[in-house]
């Protein structure tokens, strides 16, 4: 018994280091529990108060370059309300002509970034809103540049958001001109929009959006435009780079979709692929 | 007791900072990881042992506050390992030399490589992303970058040992 102490005592870095690959192996088999969202909703909360007290210091280094920003924005902004309000007027007139259902108008939750992940390539965001302002999992997250991601984790007045730019991102896209439709991922390096079928004509510059398959993200939202598009020899699907239209370096503020998914549809959905 | 306490306080105050200013020092996809220099201190001054349980607990609090990304413990395993990798360069009649010295910041470059290369290759299992390319394009840039970061603490130990 002495002997097995000693041996332990010998090798107590090793065992414990043996001991905390295991702990981490096992917390990534079982991610999800519920006492795993307990613990998690715990640190979030914790950081996230943290980071609350801090996040005026990115803001002190980025006012500037934002305030110019914003005077360029308000510019174009002006310019496109005054094209929208006619576009407005005149798509009014005709749904009704057509009598075409009225889009649901959205609400939104205005939200600040507090933080990032600091690990590459995870990329997540936390927010300042939460359960309280109604931010619930799986909320479609946007700025005015067009969809940023997705909500991932809530506490009571946190939220963790994964961007566009995470390796498990995926949201069903359509390029708007051509109206094909495809699945839009990050590569590790950048956006790929694929399953475009080379028989559609798609090309560099054209507008990507979400299209209306999702039960997530509603359809229309910017996502990018194609920085490249071409089809390999012996190819039947188009390779296309998309570049996105939010500027991910620079995100402080956002808007939550407060939409959740339509139960009826994910149901009948469900019901239909089993 | 007291030492635990105030590191863990410490901890968090720098998983907040850091997660807040990454913006701020980021230069492109290097990303500069300053919670890899501090696990590396803690096994520096005071045994593997703890440099390996430090590594855990930190790389798990960045896991928890990640979301639910299904990557919970990749960064408590990882962490893990680059304390126990910190550990080979504790000694304990010379930490004051390591800490002030070239050591360290070679002990946060080999560990911060080790540390990425490991990270990106359970990161990316199940996906068509090459670990080369991300290696290459992510996690050597980011080495250099937090093995650069190293320099400031290192001239800051030499000036309060000289």
């Amino acid at each position: 018994m002495r002997q097995l102490l000693d041996i332990v005592l010998l090798f107590k870095e090793y065992l414990v280091l043996i001991a905390c690959i295991l702990i981490s192996v096992a917390l990534l088999a079982t991610n999800d529990t519920p006492q795993i969202r307990a613990i998690r909703s715990v640190a979030v909360v914790s950081v996230g108060f943290v980071q609350d007290v801090l996040g005026f210091i990115p803001d002190y280094f980025s006012l500037k370059k934002e305030n110019t920003i914003l005077r360029e924005r308000n510019v174009t902004l002006a310019d496109e309300v005054s094209l929208l309000r006619e576009s407005k007027l005149e798509n009014f007139r005709l749904r009704q002509m057509l009598a075409l259902k009225q889009r649901a108008a959205f609400t939104y939750v205005a939200a600040n970034v507090i933080g990032k992940n600091v690990q590459p390539m995870r990329a997540t965001i936390t927010l300042d809103a939460g359960e309280t302002d109604g931010v619930k999992y799986n909320m479609p997250i946007v700025t005015d540049a067009g969809l940023v991601g997705r909500v991932i984790a809530t506490s009571k007045h946190y939220a963790i958001g994964q961007l566009l730019l995470h390796k498990d991102f995926r949201v069903s896209a359509r390029v708007q001109r051509a109206r094909a439709d495809g699945i839009l991922y990050w590569n590790g390096e950048r956006c790929e929009m694929k399953n475009v079928p080379r028989t559609h004509d798609v090309k560099q510059g054209d507008a990507i959006i979400t299209s209306s398959y999702s039960t997530i993200y509603p359809e229309g939202i910017k996502i990018g435009v194609i920085a490249s598009a071409h089809v390999e020899p012996g190819a039947l699907f188009h390779t296309i780079a998309v570049e996105p239209t939010v500027d991910f370096s620079t995100l402080e503020e956002v808007f939550v979709i407060t939409q959740v998914p339509d139960s009826a549809r994910v149901a009948l959905e469900q019901t239909r692929t089993k | 007791m007291r030492r635990i306490v105030s590191y863990t306080l410490l901890t968090v105050l720098l998983v907040a900072l850091h997660s807040t200013l990454v913006n701020v020092i980021s230069i492109g996809t290097a990303i500069p990881d300053v919670l890899l220099i501090w696990i590396v201190y803690i096994s520096i001054t005071s045994t593997q042992l703890n440099g390996t349980l430090a590594g855990f607990a930190i790389g798990l609090l960045v896991d928890l506050i990640s979301g639910n990304d299904g990557m919970l413990g990749l960064s408590a395993l990882t962490k893990a390992v680059a304390g126990f990798l910190a550990g080979y360069f504790y000694n304990e009649n010379m930490t004051e030399q390591t800490l002030a010295g070239w050591k360290f910041v070679f002990a946060v470059g080999v560990v911060s490589l080790l540390h990425n290369a490991v990270y990106f290759l359970i990161f990316l299992q199940g996906t068509e992303i090459s670990w080369w390319r991300i290696v290459a394009l992510h996690g050597i840039p980011s080495a250099l970058y937090t093995t650069t970061l190293a320099t400031v603490p290192m001239f800051v130990f030499r000036r309060k040992y000289s």
